[in-house]
């Protein structure tokens, strides 16, 4: 009877009743107490206890139930990858209760229960187990079709997981970077002495241990293993050199050693901080075991991933013990041998009371002794070694009777394996290893041959053998590590062609380059690991689960093969086998012992399955990091906030759309005067004698003659012939000019001008500088837009005379000097486009509105942008044109000079000219004018589209809607009357315009 | 062209299944404790087929099942390098839809769509396929007015997708974060609600025992070392397990497309560049439709396994490698916590890649070649999935009747030489 | 995420460039045929194996330089100009976003700016191909 079914009878509180005395290595704190609750329930705990060791002192068995058959589950590892001990805590699912520290007041749940973990009625799957074979789904509802929604709603709510909130406050923790020479991943012994030897051999070392304390299995290894931990630790803690990680997983090695490693909360060690249990050995000696048990106060649950572009990866993850596979295998109390020796050593938990062992190894062995020291009653020992097997395991809640190899049936309530390992290869897999299997050790090993340079092997995944000869093992690979990294560092930079012809050039630095090689000491001599016999145990007599997580058993996987799904890839996507939270750590190597057996092939003909990054699961804010999402602003930006500007985010930028009324804003600009804030507007300074080779080579027009202070539009067009920006650009001297681009276009322009200039015009004479946000950019315009111009400006004669449309002046604006004035517009008014140094652009765009407002004038956005250069028919490059526009399709003929040599796109161009030229960009407007056609309203001619409306408005002016819109060449012709489909499907008569512009098509407004 | 009309009869040219799939079938076995035969048989590879496919995946499956099923040819031969559906077909996110942007391609997945719906039923397999809609976000005018371009030609090719406000998102996913002080802020979603995910291997295998039922020839670990090419037409296939006289080869591979095509001498505009996807540990379902964000090059549904599947758009760089990288979690992360700030705490399971074959116009390359009887299925960039159905029965029909169904006349090779590109491609260069 | 050897700043993380794409040479517009022409815009080696590329140093130098990399491994070598063929040229058919091998990725966007920003350029291409989910 468990101590909490127990306390229920009391009424009083669960009491940990399976504690143990203090144990050497324990990592409680038996002097801080806490509780927490569980599924309602308080518990006690120490500090130090993981959520399962906690309830497991408490008596308790069930933490979870299963997938499918929603069978009692309990401790099967006792750590991070304990596939029944996944909990939910407070808001966070999925929580690795056998590995995740209690801290007070800790509100944690059971999953997958319903109603309850002691009472699930979902059990009664367990009945229908027999033809919920893996796959059965692919088989049957099938029919009605109609009905599959209702069947998914079925299978929906069997899923096996925590539930997410979406009040969950946002976390988007830091991140960090580091560079170290030589990253170990695992921090047992052959890590720590991989670690200590390259930090002696000079090198910087970051140390990696998944789990609280580094030590691995020396941690549970009793007196001796303690006092070779303690030894192994003060040399850890001897070297600065040494970073210590611990509570923290290598997830994954990329290309080129970057290595995500995750630090885990809560309570990652405050430097320094000393581990309870201090007293309690050498374990915890220094800072280095200062494991996260001694954070305190502990901070929420948070993750923090490094960045590590290490020179060499040496890997030391240890080895995964194997379940085994058998009826009854997951039932709670069945454990394997590390786990017992956890719960034992370092959490003072007994595991249970009558213990039967299935023994393979010498871990099973020191198991059996550990029991019998916490006092467990050891029933029976089967020595696989000797022919010793467990058949079966029954009982309901847990473990009751095991029936072993002679066929006696021993009454127990703990069965304890040991039948071997599996070796984590993930990080290998990432650096091109093929794990090859070994029939004699009873598991895969690294194909070390296939390694590259940068990436060192030591510990139990590459062999075996006592901690001396593991710790000389790891102790040669450290120092090798270490002599590799200033190779390494010196290959990445001479992979550089500057440096690499730099270093063939000067002697001196060959010279330095061979003397460094010469210099550096020859590999070291890396002694072999023994390989011990094992017995390959893997599936027993009888069925049984492999993947625990998605119960999948050895059954379901026969029955795949029987079907076809005969590799070992192809049965696990048919099972599910592999594919749940535990990512086949548990469970891969019987899987493929299962398939192998089945299809008569050998382990090592099967294959093992390639592990996918992340080695561990990693939470979405860890992996994001903060964000880093910048915007751009104009100098204006705090007077359009102050004056209520209605934001727009276009790309980077955040605009004002508008102020007020758009129409207001549109119909102010063609009677007084609006100035608008066209910063955004890309902006190149061009400098050079060649610069205008530049121009006729990225324009379609021609700019061999731009006079100093004349402005001239252009277009530019990829080389297949399809429109790519647009723009003006002045000439403000013999060899200084000015282009302006779309906003959007502006970074695309730069680096195309640098293509052309650095890869096929090397030869020519252009420097060209971004200076789009050196300049605050504002357009005045207006029919009064030179008298305020006059008012601002000194040393610029504004008459229409010396300043006439498309020309440019240098002046100074508002006192401000070294400004450039345009007169271009956009909106089909006379105006200019100032651009002034942007640390005074509020200074000037004040001025304008101040000594403007007895003209009226009045910012206005690019909303109303959009209407006047609508209703003056100005296109806008990548929405009256798209990714197939060619220039002539968007009415430029006017500009495109086909007696050009050459420019960007020129012979697609001539060949649309002479093969027709297909759309068309044409004015049109409804014949009722008080229809605006949503942009991208469809033309219809005859039930087939004919084109699209790109742009549509109403028109202030006109007092009307008008369009721009992209039709077949057929129906281009002023005059054609079309019909356009609204969203509505509402379809209205629309009529082309002779020209674009529906005001001022002659530009009389402009010229004034 | 009757075949394409109705598509895949089920009378014509069946043969009994092995075992016919049912619940009664699994409950008799159950309780018998009777296996299920074999659902393909695996015969010795013949050195002479009428039609050899490279490539076991859904396309290539599918186009040897709809050549059975349709045309009655069933002395084809499937080789696949790997497993079957090893390829992308295994590897993809499993999401399907016809909201494409152009009449030619929203009638093209349209027709998938429909044949998608049947495909348990044709095939008496589960393939799981749930219609739970297809959201896409607009984070600004112009991916707004993008959206209405496409619901609008979507409307007039009579399929069902319409431009919603934030307000009908919020309802639809109530995770998402549609506030206007979002950095992207939601304006809109194009809404389509056939789109949905389907079970992708259960594609792979059901057209694969189909095929094999109809007596097609599955070689898997086979691959394809050489192409025969004589006086300009297709005369066999050399194999990793031996040489097949042939005199029509279908390449519907992909990743590998180019080195197949170059095997028998035909260029292809085509760069690999490896898509990455991720999936999430399971959590209880809290999203029932699949969202896409194109500003944020992510895309976001959960199976009915809880877990969450996100997808992105193709690497940076060309490469054949599926090793993944740690920058594609980072940035998938980031962009889906700038959707649904609520996920922080969700943890990623698992992260791979796939090899996509881009083409200039993001539309795949379709039907004959210069060289006679080589014929290609390829170019299917990051779509190649939804397509696998229709483009299946287009191929079959091309080669069972020699000409081109006018469903892919738009999709063929000869567009790039002449300077006709589909307009799919219109909507990829739609700035600002 | 590999290390790029830029030929002025030493190696960086790939992430500070745009990669531009094979080395193509581009062929006289005057004498050019269509099949020349599209050729140079569209036709790639593809090569599963070391391959002569063009990278931009967006967020560094801003230099474009060439650089050999293995397509499976993704190993870098650096390049000398005996050893590239069409020396000069780098694959000028399109800037990101456009017509160009960049184009081709639908990822790009508007180059320059990284991230969201800067794809919002290639919004739609997203809607049909970036995020084709």
């Amino acid at each position: 009877m468990s101590a909490r079914a127990a306390a229920q009878r009391r009424g009083s509180a669960p009491v940990a009743a399976m504690r143990l005395s203090p144990q050497p290595g324990e990592v409680i704190d038996r002097s801080r107490e806490l509780s927490f609750s569980w599924n309602g329930v308080e518990y006690p705990a120490y500090h130090g206890d993981t959520i399962i060791s906690a309830l497991a002192a408490a008596g308790e068995r069930v933490f979870s139930r299963s997938l499918k058959y929603h069978r009692p589950r309990g401790l099967l590892t006792a750590g991070f990858h304990d596939p029944g001990c996944m909990v939910q805590v407070g808001d966070e699912p999925n929580v690795r209760g056998a590995h995740r520290l209690v801290s007070g007041g800790m509100t944690v749940g059971s999953q997958n229960t319903w109603p309850s973990l002691r009472f699930d009625a979902k059990g009664v799957n367990r009945l229908a187990g027999r033809y919920l074979t893996a796959g059965f789904y692919y088989k049957t509802f099938m029919q009605p079709r109609a009905l599959w929604p209702a069947y998914e709603g079925v299978l929906r709510r069997f899923v096996n997981a925590g539930s997410v909130s979406p009040d969950t406050a946002p976390g988007r923790p830091e991140q960090r970077y580091a560079h170290p020479d030589v990253l170990v991943a695992g921090g047992g012994p052959a890590g720590m002495a991989a670690a200590v030897a390259a930090a002696r051999a000079g090198a910087h070392v970051m140390l990696v241990e998944e789990d609280h304390q580094l030590g691995g299995h020396l941690r549970w290894g009793g007196e001796a293993g303690l006092a070779a931990l303690g030894e192994l630790a003060a040399q850890v803690a001897a070297e600065p050199g040494i970073e210590v990680l611990t509570d923290a997983v290598v997830l994954g090695r990329y290309d080129g050693n970057w290595i995500a490693v995750l630090e885990r909360g809560p309570g990652r060690p405050a430097a320094g901080a000393a581990a309870p249990g201090d007293s309690a050995g050498p374990v915890a000696a220094g800072p280095v075991a200062a494991g996260p048990v001694a954070a305190s106060p502990v901070v929420a649950s948070t993750e923090r991933l490094v960045k590590a572009r290490a020179k060499t990866l040496v890997v030391a993850p240890g080895l995964i013990e194997r379940p085994y596979v058998f009826a009854g295998n997951d039932l709670p109390g069945v454990m394997l041998s590390t786990a017992v020796r956890r719960l034992i050593n370092l959490y003072a938990v007994k595991p249970g009371e009558r213990a039967v062992v299935l023994t393979a190894n010498a871990d099973g062995d020191a198991a059996v002794a550990d029991l019998k020291r916490a006092g467990v009653d050891i029933v029976r020992v089967e020595d696989a070694r000797l022919g010793g097997d467990v058949v079966a395991a029954s009982g309901r809640g847990g473990v009751r009777a095991v029936e072993v190899a002679d066929g006696t049936r021993i009454l127990c309530d703990l069965l304890v394996t040991a039948v071997g390992w599996t070796a984590p290869t993930a990080l290998l897999n990432a650096s091109g290893d093929r794990p090859v299997y070994s029939a004699r050790a009873a598991r895969f090993f690294p194909d070390l041959a296939r390694l590259s340079d940068d990436v060192l092997v030591t510990g139990g995944i590459a062999g075996d053998g006592g901690l001396a000869e593991l710790t000389q093992h790891a102790t040669a690979i450290g120092t090798e590590a270490a002599r590799r990294t200033a190779r390494i560092a010196r290959a990445r930079s001479l992979a550089c062609p500057a440096s690499a012809a730099a270093a063939a050039s000067a002697a001196g630095t060959v010279g330095a380059v061979a003397a460094a090689s010469s210099a550096e000491p020859g590999p070291v001599a890396i002694p072999g690991l023994p390989v011990d016999a094992h017995p390959e145990l893997f599936a027993g007599r009888t069925h049984g689960m492999v993947d625990f997580s998605e119960d999948v058993s050895s059954k379901d996987l026969l029955g795949a093969v029987a079907e076809g799904y005969d590799s070992v890839e192809l049965a696990k996507r048919f099972t599910t086998a592999t594919m749940g939270p535990l990512q086949g750590k548990l469970e891969t190597i019987n899987a493929v012992a299962i398939v192998a057996s089945a299809t008569g092939q050998s382990i090592a003909e099967t294959g093992t399955t390639t592990w996918r990054p992340p080695y561990a699961p990693v939470t979405l804010g860890a992996l994001a990091g903060p964000a880093h999402q910048p915007v751009r602003y104009s100098p204006m930006q705090p007077w359009h906030e102050a004056h209520g500007a209605a934001p727009l985010v276009a790309g980077a930028w955040i605009r004002p759309d508008r102020y007020g009324d758009p129409a207001a804003e549109a119909r102010n600009v063609r009677e007084r005067v609006g100035i608008i804030d066209v910063t955004p507007i890309g902006k190149l300074d061009l400098r050079g004698a060649d610069v205008p080779r530049l121009l006729n080579l990225l324009y379609v027009n021609k700019w061999s003659k731009l006079e100093i202070g004349r402005v001239r539009y252009g277009v530019m067009c990829a080389e297949d012939g399809v429109v790519l920006d647009d723009g003006v650009t002045g000439r403000l001297g013999a060899e200084h000019y000015l282009m302006s681009t779309t906003s959007s276009g502006a970074a695309t322009i730069w680096e195309w001008a640098e293509n052309w200039l650095q890869t096929e015009h090397p030869d020519w004479q252009v420097h060209v500088t971004p200076v789009t946000t050196a300049y605050a950019s504002i357009n005045v315009a207006g029919p009064r837009s030179r008298d305020l111009i006059e008012r601002v400006t000194e040393g610029v004669d504004s008459t229409n005379e010396a300043f006439p449309y498309m020309h440019v002046r240098t002046g100074r604006i508002a006192g401000v000097d070294d400004c450039v004035l345009w007169r271009i517009g956009f909106t089909g008014e006379l105006s200019y486009e100032l651009h002034v140094p942007a640390g005074y652009g509020l200074h000037v765009w004040e001025t304008l509105l101040e000594r403007g407002a007895d003209l009226g004038a009045a910012p206005f956005g690019v909303e109303a942008q959009r209407i006047l250069r609508l209703e003056k028919g100005h296109l806008i490059v990548g929405q009256d044109t798209d990714g197939l526009t060619r220039a002539f399709s968007a009415g430029l003929d006017w500009a495109i000079k086909l007696d050009k040599d050459d420019f960007a796109g020129k012979p697609e161009l001539a060949w649309q000219l002479a093969g027709g030229v297909g759309q068309r960009l044409v004015g049109l407007q409804p014949a009722d004018g008080s229809v605006v056609p949503e942009e991208a309203s469809q033309i219809i001619d005859d039930g087939r589209i004919a084109g699209r409306i790109t742009s549509s408005r109403m028109s202030p002016a006109l007092g009307r809607s008008v369009c721009l819109a992209l039709v077949d060449g057929r129906f281009a012709e002023p005059g054609t009357v079309l019909t356009v489909r609204l969203p509505s499907g509402r379809r209205i008569e629309a009529m082309v315009t002779p020209q674009l512009a529906h005001v001022d098509p002659d530009g009389g407004r402009m010229r004034v | 062209m009757q075949a394409s009309a109705n598509g895949h009869r089920p009378g014509r040219g069946r043969t009994r299944y092995p075992a016919r799939y049912s619940a009664f079938g699994l409950l008799r076995r159950g309780l018998v404790q009777q296996e299920w035969p074999p659902a393909w048989r695996s015969q010795p590879m013949k050195d002479r087929y009428d039609v050899v496919i490279v490539g076991g995946g859904v396309h290539g499956l599918a186009a040897a099942y709809y050549l059975a099923a349709n045309h009655g040819i069933t002395d084809v031969a499937v080789l696949e390098q790997g497993y079957l559906g090893s390829g992308g077909s295994g590897r993809n996110t499993a999401i399907l839809r016809s909201n494409y942007l152009t009449p030619e391609g929203v009638r093209f997945y349209d027709r998938s769509i429909k044949l998608y719906q049947r495909l348990a039923a044709d095939l008496d397999f589960n393939v799981m396929f749930s219609q739970r809609g297809h959201l896409t976000l607009a984070h600004s005018d112009a991916s707004l007015r993008t959206m209405r371009w496409r619901a609008e030609v979507n409307k007039i090719e009579g399929v069902d997708s319409d431009v919603i406000g934030p307000a009908e998102v919020k309802r639809l996913v109530p995770f998402l974060d549609v506030s206007a002080a979002a950095r992207y802020p939601v304006l809109g979603a194009l809404w389509h609600p056939p789109g949905g995910i389907i079970r992708h291997d259960a594609v792979v295998w059901g057209y694969a025992r189909g095929a094999s039922a109809r007596g097609v020839h599955l070689h898997q670990n086979t691959e394809v070392t050489g192409i025969d090419v004589a006086d300009g037409r297709v005369r066999g296939v050399r194999t990793s397990r031996g040489d097949i006289a042939t005199r029509v080869v279908l390449n519907a591979t992909a990743g590998w497309s180019t080195l197949i095509s170059d095997m028998a001498g035909v260029a292809m505009p085509v760069q690999t560049f490896p898509l990455q996807a991720a999936v999430t540990e399971p959590v209880k379902p809290f999203l029932s439709t699949v969202v896409v964000s194109g500003t944020l090059h992510v895309y976001v549904s959960q199976t009915d396994r809880g877990e969450l599947v996100f997808g992105a758009s193709v690497d940076p760089f060309t490469s054949y490698s599926t090793r993944g990288s740690l920058e594609f979690i980072e940035g998938l992360a980031g962009h889906v916590l700038e959707l649904m700030p609520a996920l922080t705490k969700v943890r990623v399971l698992r992260q791979w890649s796939g090899l996509c074959d881009m083409t200039p116009d993001f539309s795949p390359i379709m039907g004959r070649t210069p060289v006679d009887g080589f014929l290609t299925d390829v170019g299917w960039g990051t779509y190649g999935f939804k397509a696998g159905p229709v483009a299946g029965e287009a191929m079959a029909e091309c080669i069972a009747s020699g000409r081109t169904p006018e469903i892919i006349a738009a999709f063929g090779l000869a567009r790039f030489a002449d300077g006709a590109l589909v307009g799919e491609k219109g909507a990829a260069a739609v700035g600002h | 995420m590999i290390l790029l050897p830029c030929a002025w700043c030493g190696p960086r993380d790939a992430a500070e460039f745009q990669h531009v794409g094979e080395v193509v040479t581009r062929p006289d517009p005057r004498t050019a045929t269509p099949a020349q022409w599209r050729a140079y815009l569209y036709l790639r080696a593809n090569p599963r194996g070391w391959t002569v590329e063009t990278w931009y140093h967006r967020m560094g130098c801003r230099r474009f330089f060439k650089v050999e990399r293995h397509t499976e491994t993704n190993e870098v070598r650096p390049v000398t100009a005996a050893e590239v063929p069409g020396a000069a040229a780098a694959g000028v058919a399109g800037p990101a976003g456009a017509a160009g091998p960049a184009g081709m990725a639908g990822t790009a966007g508007t180059a320059g700016t990284a991230g969201p920003a800067g794809a919002a350029g290639a919004a739609g291409a997203a809607g049909t191909a970036g995020a084709s989910g």
